[in-house]
């Protein structure tokens, strides 16, 4: 096993006294996307509660002074942080698979027509937003720590109020690259996943350099 | 002689304080003691050996290798024991084991288990559960389990009772009895020294003091005493510190000067005398 794999697995053993918590965060967005009958809704709270919960891994770390175990584990610093952010997107692809399987089950129940394109851009969008609200909250964390890097959640908010405000346009009266784009939903998806990729990569050496210069 | 621990002169600048060029070796099989008052910079020089601080200068083998460039593999031989523990509260023992034991390819369940009843801590309870001292044992039974060859510990006596301290000490002399193993010790409570250190490091206002076997260090010093009116005017050159009295006074001096005081009664120092007087104004190093 790497010792990035060995990060990640530290990591889901700092959150699992959290579970139910995390389950919550998990559950709880399909209330709205109920309530707005959106599946787009309720794709973008669960992404955005799920980005909110990344702050228990950085919380737990200093409450319990663990940058010292850190210090005395053979492992390199840069794995620590790759490590710190594949289990973040792991914790993101759960919540984005949990709701892209309940939403539109929920929806279809409570009357409302899913198509499969709805579901592929939906999944487009939650990798996209989730990457977004992620990218700045990681660094945010390392540099300021889990009580003054939570200020980075500005950043996802007003993303999140943003998006909201797109998915409420209607499609049918636009005809920018945004909704030319979502008619094609594999497309989507593979812009989504590129873009975040490209934001992880420059996020990840962001945090890097940020631990590496950081003295414990 | 194989050394577990060569550290060559370290230093690192913060502020105001500022560590020079402390250089000291640990032979493998045996118990150093780093000692010095608060804020003299034990704790820095520890750090700067696990890589937790960027030193200034110098260099830090650990069982051979480098510090920094060979970091992963000096450190799969270390075990880290601090004044409190590193673990997350919440994790029961099982998920210390689990959480911990992946980054250690010889980690030995069998012997973890045996450590923890040996220890008597319950696998059931949870960290924060602990005592002080029951942590303490378990960051050591963590360390023993993927048989550490170097041991280091930053104050780990500081808030333990009596009991625990002497279960300690029992240990750490236990560990090093097949010559394989070594540690580094640091604290301010030096009896513990006098009965484990083979070895002492003195670290005084960051920089070295003494660095050599421990008999050797409580050897070259002798606290001298008179009575009221006896102390000689000579004698302030040459001690390290003067303790006066109204019945009379005390000082340490090098064991080198006695013949020069053989008129005043003299007896052994300890290392506490030795890291008093060292420290008290007034003293020619001041």
């Amino acid at each position: 096993m790497s010792n990035i794999w060995k990060s990640v697995k530290l990591d889901f053993s700092l959150v699992e006294p959290y579970t139910k918590t995390i389950l919550f965060a998990l559950v709880l967005p399909s209330v709205f996307a109920a309530i707005n009958r959106s599946l787009l809704t309720g794709i973008s709270f669960a992404m955005c509660f799920m980005a909110m919960t990344t702050g228990y891994t950085f919380s737990v770390t200093e409450r319990n002074s663990m940058e010292r175990l850190y210090g005395i584990l053979p492992v390199r610093k840069s794995e620590i942080v790759i490590g710190r952010y594949i289990f973040i997107i792991i914790m993101g692809l759960i919540a984005l698979l949990f709701s892209l399987i309940a939403h539109p089950i929920l929806l279809v129940v409570l009357g409302e027509t899913i198509r499969l394109s709805d579901i592929g851009n939906a999944a487009a969008m939650g990798i996209f937003l989730f990457a977004l609200y992620t990218v700045f909250l990681l660094p945010g964390y390392y540099k300021l720590g889990s009580i003054k890097g939570r200020m980075f959640l500005y950043i996802p908010a007003a993303c999140f109020l943003a998006t909201l405000s797109f998915i409420t346009m209607d499609p049918a009266k636009n005809s920018t690259l945004f909704f030319t784009v979502i008619r094609f939903p594999a497309i989507s998806v593979i812009l989504a996943i590129a873009a975040a990729a490209a934001m992880y990569i420059l996020s990840i050496l962001v945090s890097v350099k940020i631990v590496q210069n950081k003295e414990m | 002689m194989d050394n577990c621990l060569e550290v060559k002169n370290l230093s690192k600048s913060f502020g105001n304080f500022q560590l020079r060029d402390i250089t000291f070796t640990l032979p493998k099989g045996y118990i150093m003691g780093l000692i010095g008052p608060n804020g003299s910079g034990k704790t820095t020089t520890i750090k700067l050996i696990l890589n937790m601080l960027k030193r200034t200068n110098g260099e830090v083998k650990i069982l051979g290798l480098d510090n920094i460039t060979d970091e992963q593999a000096a450190k799969s031989n270390l075990g880290v024991v601090f004044d409190t523990n590193y673990f997350s509260d919440d994790w029961k023992i099982p998920q210390v084991e689990k959480s911990i034991s992946a980054f250690y390819p010889n980690w030995n369940t069998h012997k973890f288990s045996d450590l923890l009843e040996k220890f008597r801590i319950l696998p059931s309870k949870k960290v924060n559960e602990l005592s002080k001292g029951m942590q303490m044992k378990l960051m050591l039974a963590c360390a023993f389990s993927y048989d550490a060859k170097l041991l280091i510990l930053d104050e780990p006596t500081s808030g333990l009772d009596p009991v625990s301290r002497d279960e300690l000490l029992n240990i750490l002399s236990e560990y090093i009895e097949d010559g394989g193993h070594s540690v580094l010790f640091s604290t301010h409570i030096t009896g513990d020294l006098e009965r484990v250190a083979d070895y002492i490091t003195y670290i005084r206002y960051g920089e070295l003091f003494f660095s050599g076997g421990k008999d050797e260090f409580i050897d070259s010093f002798q606290i001298v005493k008179g009575g009221h009116g006896e102390l000689p005017a000579d004698l302030s050159a040459k001690a390290f510190g003067i303790r006066e009295f109204t019945t009379g006074f005390e000082a340490l001096i090098r064991t080198q000067d006695q013949k020069q005081f053989a008129h005043l009664s003299a007896e052994p120092a300890t290392i506490d005398d030795i890291v008093v007087f060292t420290n008290k104004i007034g003293g020619q190093h001041e």
